[in-house]
């Protein structure tokens, strides 16, 4: 028993240790901020990397999400005979969850774990050690621009997902199942207020700093042999995947 | 003369004015295990250095003391007049401008091509034209035989050619010092005869002072001016390699003769071996 609860309070300490070296490495980020937006061009790097690499992967999983939710939707709302609001509930299940937190969880199976493995893989190598001694900081050079490019590639990335998790949606409902196109469409314009999307693009925003930073954390203080950068990898994702969720019900408990 | 840990060093002096670095009574430790206990190094200006001794003496270790990426538990690394620990971030990051090293593994950056490489310290410290950037590297990968292999990524390079640009790299920002982390490890022997001129050539042609880490006493000594040979968190032997290989020291007889049997041990610290092998336990 006092062995189980040696274990527990280390791990406690462990934990709070991790959250504390995670928030100061934010916060070093955040302060390197303003000069690396200068050098725009290596976050644009960074963007198509980790932003236009993963649209594939987006535009198919959210086609698919929204031909379910289409068939979901339709059988549930057919019941009480208001299948026409099918655009409605869809769209607001894209907006306010399904969109922001399953690009989340894509973005950091795609793109963090390449993050993390790269930046892993540059200090296995010694090509961040190199890159101090040419008087070059890592962290400006090469963990902020793939920061940036990751949290801002996940709200853009958000809303690619629920335009086409709507036209997915809409294939369903309106072209197979015969839906009122007409209806389908004005509903959802209709009930669809600017907080609603709002809620989605801040979601997008804090899933997008979320993940992006736990990729180049666990990265960048990886290990650097081929089990230490195996772990940060696998790392990233669990800790993105169970984060997105932690802090999905946080924000939409706030936003409610 | 042959400076043994037996017989004070009287040459090298640690405090010279021609030295271009400086460690005096080094004693430094990690993971609870003591590295240095005492360490006296003089690094001369202009001058070819070799730093030797069996492995895990702290060779590298004692590189990244120079280069301010570990600091020392006690004493002083003095690195062109500059205590290298009271130094602030910018200011350590200026020192390190004039400083080249040439890593084991080449430490490459994998992203960009051999070109990039080389022009990565320009773009990054410099703001010269694209022009003369390109003049820049293209005479850098010239000096090392590489101009042909520009537009090459590092994972199409042999491990010679890869170190070969490492060490055009080294050299793009002119530094004073030039530091190298075991340049001959895994070379041909044609690949190692042109790192070895090159690192001559490139000392006097540039006027530079350079540190060789190694373990190949016999290829060092055709170009150093002074070397030294680290057991046991010290300085063991110091003097011109000549003057080493005709010592009668114990340990620079062991070191240079490459035999099992000395004052180094060949085994690491270990249980009986009798004991171990009769004895009940798994491992």
């Amino acid at each position: 028993m006092t062995g189980l609860g040696a274990e527990l309070l280390a791990s406690g300490r462990g934990f709070v240790q991790n959250v504390g070296a995670t928030t100061r490495f934010l916060l070093h980020l955040v302060a390197l901020t303003p000069a690396g937006l200068l050098r725009f061009r290596l976050i644009v790097e960074q963007i198509y990397n980790a932003g236009a690499l993963s649209l594939v992967i987006i535009m198919t999983s959210g086609l698919f999400v929204g031909m379910v939710l289409g068939l979901q939707g339709y059988d549930l709302l057919q019941r009480f005979g208001s299948e026409d609001s099918l655009g409605t509930g869809a769209a607001l299940a894209l907006l306010k969850e399904l969109g922001p937190v399953v690009t989340a969880l894509l973005f950091a199976g795609r793109a963090g774990t390449s993050l993390a493995s790269e930046i892993g893989l540059m200090r296995a190598t010694d090509q961040l050690s190199a890159m101090e001694i040419m008087a070059v900081d890592p962290m400006r050079r090469v963990v902020l621009p793939r920061f940036l490019g990751g949290a801002i590639s996940v709200p853009l990335l958000t809303a690619v997902f629920i335009a086409v998790g709507l036209f997915g949606v809409q294939l369903v409902g309106v072209q197979f199942l015969g839906v009122d196109q007409g209806s389908f469409w004005s509903q959802m314009r209709g009930a669809i207020e600017l907080g609603d999307v709002t809620e989605g693009l801040i979601k997008g925003v804090v899933f997008g700093v979320a993940c992006s930073l736990i990729a180049v954390y666990e990265g960048y203080n990886a290990q650097p042999t081929a089990e230490g950068v195996g772990r940060a990898t696998t790392r990233t994702v669990v800790i993105s995947a169970v984060l997105t969720l932690i802090l999905d019900y946080i924000l939409t408990a706030i936003m409610l | 003369m042959v400076s043994t840990a037996h017989s004070a060093p009287a040459e090298p002096s640690v405090a010279g004015d021609d030295s271009v670095a400086c460690l005096t009574g080094i004693h430094y430790g990690v993971d609870g295990k003591q590295i240095f206990r005492g360490l006296d190094i003089a690094i001369r200006r202009g001058q070819v250095t070799a730093i030797m001794g069996p492995s895990g003496t702290g060779k590298t270790t004692l590189l990244r003391l120079v280069t301010g990426q570990v600091f020392a538990d006690a004493g002083k690394v003095i690195v062109d007049g500059r205590d290298v620990a009271s130094l602030d971030r910018g200011a350590l990051y200026a020192l390190r401008r004039r400083m080249g090293m040439l890593f084991q593994n080449g430490a490459l950056l994998t992203d960009l091509d051999v070109f990039e490489n080389v022009a990565f310290p320009l773009r990054e410290h410099t703001r010269l034209p694209e022009r003369l950037i390109r003049n820049v590297v293209l005479m850098k990968l010239h000096a090392v035989g590489l101009r042909g292999a520009a537009e090459l990524y590092p994972q199409q390079l042999s491990g010679g050619m890869g170190r070969r640009v490492a060490l055009a790299r080294a050299i793009a920002m002119d530094p004073d010092i030039l530091i190298y982390d075991e340049p001959f490890a895994g070379l041909d022997p044609i690949s190692l005869g042109v790192v070895l001129r090159l690192i001559r050539q490139l000392n006097d042609a540039l006027g530079i002072s350079s540190i060789v880490v190694t373990h190949d006493v016999h290829e060092i000594s055709q170009i150093a001016d002074m070397s030294y040979i680290l057991s046991d968190g010290k300085v063991v032997a110091s003097g011109r390699p000549k003057e080493l290989e005709a010592s009668s020291s114990g340990i620079v007889r062991q070191f240079i003769g490459g035999h099992a049997d000395g004052p180094v041990p060949f085994h690491y610290p270990a249980p009986a071996y009798y004991e171990q092998l009769l004895g009940g336990a798994t491992r």
